[in-house]
């Protein structure tokens, strides 16, 4: 008869016990990300509240309370109007362009063709390279002198140089040149996201719509484009949030010129605040982007819910 | 069930896996620390910031004087350079974290009257130097000087002036100078005329900054008084002034120049299609390296004059020592060795920083009166006296900080533009650039 050994019980400490409980355990392991969160963009939100609150200088850092008179003071100034204006303008101008681009990227990426899974690594660069060197390339695409356009148009004898587009100093084109690198940046995002949405409708609900007499055009916009709305919303809020706050291209390429035409919220709050010195002005220009931004993204949550459901 | 080689994560093992590395790591300094030679911890250090020169041999140069004087004087230089447009931030952000380089270099607007609570009073440094090497230059003074209380609270370094810079054969054949602004204005329209215009910028820069209030002032208009208490701009001097730029534009200009940036003049005179510019000297010496026929056949002079004076504007350079700095006496050491040594930096400059103290480098000027790479030698020489008609953007008041905002918002360059595209007459341009300026005075007015 054989003995059955005891199993040697190991002397466990209460510190085990505790992260033996799942919600303990989910508590510590999701309290780096919180307090990360906390304290690299909640602390910094309240300190741009309070700096748009009070008369806060380089020249003078005090923390006078002043009220809302930093906001009154922008809002009387007619320049800021047309800086907000400018902001939507290049935002959504931008993400329209985006998103055409990107839903005919996607559809091009999902024929089969000899290369195509380099094409697809290929198509990412834009959004992977970094956005002052891709600037800097789209200036000498825009350049006055040198513009590779304008040099291509003119040597196919469609333009003389009297004729080629003053790109940066007309401020139509200027609006249109930083909407068309912000819409060259975001297309590979807006490709990825169409993917994503386009491969995961089922193939039977197509093939239905097909045997049913849906053409190509009616296949997309009334079954593949509603089916894949909600994708396509959190795509969009991402590009909007990015871009209503983007100063790089503008900083790069334009400093707001010609004549203040391309000047956007992120780009005057830096010249204000960090450039000028006057950080309470700069903090409550940038803060006009809270409210926008807030709107735009619980319109589209909402909106991604009901679609859910 | 898994049973290769490695063993099979639990949840235990992980969290004590993971505890113990981070304890090693965070006790890893204060173990070691013992350890750590002592003969490098007593190593002095002294860190300077500053934007990187448009003539990249003068930034070898520095670098190469400030390592020799930390090993002279046992201290390890760390020399940083940053881009231009960069300057602004890096400073906001050194003086907010408290932390930073000991040494600041500023260009252009803004800085020691801005950072001023945060800089060591320089006074002694200044004074002293003064003493040894002349008097401050009016250009020099605008900026680091302090008039509410007599204090410098930065080192001036050196100040870049904006001269005429025009291809002698264009002009020769029109039987032509650059001489006044009406000339610019004439000759320029008949050289536009024979694919040559003149090329001054009306975008968002430091050039047209610059250039736009030298042709303000020269036409006897400014932005503030000699006290910088009120914005005096809408006068009939500032309107004539605007109406001049819309004829120069529209007649001797082409619509390039509205999306000009600092480098497009440049290329612009190297392209061979432009007939003059107002740059600094860096544009020629570009010129020189790229295409040296042309560069022979461009010129310098003096800039234009005006209707009531000729002015330019220039922009300074100097040196701020943080309150905050571990290393203030290396700081101010340094200073003195590099004023000591200045002439060796404007050598190294190729003559483009331009001395702010008036015998810092004596006249005949090294390089500036005799250049071996100009044809004719003594192209640059009109360039000694540049200090006769430089001035600061607040001229003729200080430079403070609403002169800073007004001069980084680009109110007078759009004031030009707008009158010069036709978006505005020339008179509501001057209200509307009146209106933007009154504001920001009145706001830093209420707060400085």
């Amino acid at each position: 008869m054989s003995a059955i050994a005891e199993p040697v019980v190991k002397p466990t400490s209460r510190f085990h016990f505790i992260f033996d409980r799942r919600a303990v355990l989910e508590t510590v392991l999701i309290a780096p990300a919180i307090i990360y969160v906390l304290l690299l963009v909640g602390l910094p939100l309240l300190l741009a509240i309070y700096y748009s609150l009070s008369a806060y200088t380089i020249y003078d850092p005090t923390w006078k309370f002043v009220g809302l008179a930093n906001f009154k003071q922008i809002l009387q100034n007619p320049t800021f109007l047309d800086t907000l204006r400018n902001t939507f303008v290049f935002t959504f101008g931008s993400q329209l362009l985006g998103l055409v681009l990107g839903k005919f990227g996607a559809f091009l990426l999902l024929q089969p063709f000899p290369g195509r899974k380099i094409v697809r690594a290929l198509i990412i660069l834009p959004f992977a390279v970094p956005v002052a060197l891709a600037t800097i390339a789209w200036q000498w695409m825009f350049d006055s002198l040198y513009s590779v356009i304008n040099w291509t148009m003119i040597a196919a004898g469609i333009l003389t140089r009297e004729e080629a587009p003053n790109w940066l100093g007309n401020p139509y084109l200027a609006m249109l040149c930083i909407i068309i690198i912000n819409a060259w940046r975001f297309f590979p995002f807006a490709i990825v996201i169409f993917l994503a949405g386009i491969t995961a409708v089922p193939q039977d609900v197509i093939d239905a719509a097909t045997v049913d007499g849906a053409g190509f055009w009616r296949r997309n916009y009334q079954i593949i484009l509603p089916m894949i709305l909600p994708i396509m919303a959190i795509g969009l809020i991402f590009g909007i949030v990015f871009t209503f706050t983007d100063l790089s291209i503008v900083f790069l390429l334009t400093m707001g010129g010609p004549g203040g035409a391309t000047s956007v919220l992120g780009f005057a709050g830096f010249q204000t605040g960090i450039v000028s010195g006057d950080v309470a002005h700069g903090a409550a220009i940038s803060l006009f982007m809270l409210p926008v931004l807030l709107v735009v993204v619980i319109f589209m949550l909402r909106f991604i819910r009901r679609r859910e459901i | 069930m898994g049973t290769g080689k490695f063993p099979r994560v639990t949840r235990r093992r992980f969290l004590r896996q993971t505890g113990l590395t981070l304890l090693a790591a965070g006790s890893a300094p204060a173990l070691s620390a013992p350890f750590v030679s002592s003969a490098y911890a007593d190593t002095k250090s002294l860190s300077i910031v500053q934007w990187s020169h448009f003539v990249p041999e003068y930034d070898k140069w520095f670098d190469k004087f400030a390592k020799d004087w930390g090993e002279k004087n046992h201290i390890e230089v760390a020399v940083d350079h940053i881009p231009v447009g960069n300057v602004a931030a890096r400073a906001a952000a050194e003086a907010t974290a408290q932390s930073g380089h000991d040494l600041f270099g500023w260009n252009g607007a803004g800085g020691a009257h801005l950072y001023r609570k945060f800089l060591v009073d320089v006074t002694s440094l200044v004074e002293a130097t003064e003493k040894k090497y002349g008097k401050v230059s009016t250009i020099g003074r605008q900026i680091g000087y302090n008039q509410d209380d007599k204090t410098w609270s930065a080192f001036p370094d050196f100040y870049i002036n904006f001269p005429s810079l025009y291809r002698k054969s264009m002009w020769d054949e029109i039987g032509m100078k650059p001489d006044t602004w009406d000339n610019v204005r004439i000759g320029g329209a008949k050289l536009k005329a024979k694919g040559h215009p003149v090329g001054i910028s009306l975008g968002h820069s430091n050039d047209p900054n610059t250039t736009w209030r030298g042709l303000l002032w020269s036409f006897g208009g400014a932005l503030q008084d000699a006290e910088g208490k009120k914005v005096v701009l809408n006068s009939k001097e500032t309107v004539e002034a605007v109406k001049f730029v819309a004829a120069l534009y529209n007649e001797a200009m082409t619509a390039e120049v509205l999306s000009w940036d600092d480098s497009s003049n440049n290329r612009y005179l190297a392209s061979g299609i432009g007939s003059m510019i107002i740059n600094p000297i860096s544009a020629y010496r570009t010129y020189q390296k790229a295409n040296k026929k042309g560069a022979d056949d461009t010129f310098v002079m003096t800039p234009p004059k005006g209707p009531v004076r000729q002015i330019m504007g220039g922009a300074s350079e100097f040196y701020g020592i943080w309150k905050f700095a571990k290393n203030k006496e290396g700081a101010i050491e340094f200073l003195k060795y590099y004023a000591d040594n200045w002439p060796e930096a404007f050598k190294a400059s190729e003559g483009y920083n331009n001395p702010c103290f008036a015998n810092l480098v004596p006249k005949p000027m090294p390089i500036l009166s005799d250049d071996p790479t100009s044809t004719p030698r003594d192209k640059l020489a009109v360039l000694q006296d540049s200090d006769q008609w430089s001035a600061s953007p607040g001229y003729p008041g200080p430079s403070w900080p609403a002169v800073d905002e007004v001069y980084n918002d680009f109110v007078i360059c759009d004031m030009m533009a707008k009158a010069a595209t036709g978006q505005m007459s020339a008179e509501d341009a001057v209200k509307w650039a009146h209106q933007q300026s009154e504001s920001i005075f009145h706001k830093w007015n209420e707060k400085a």
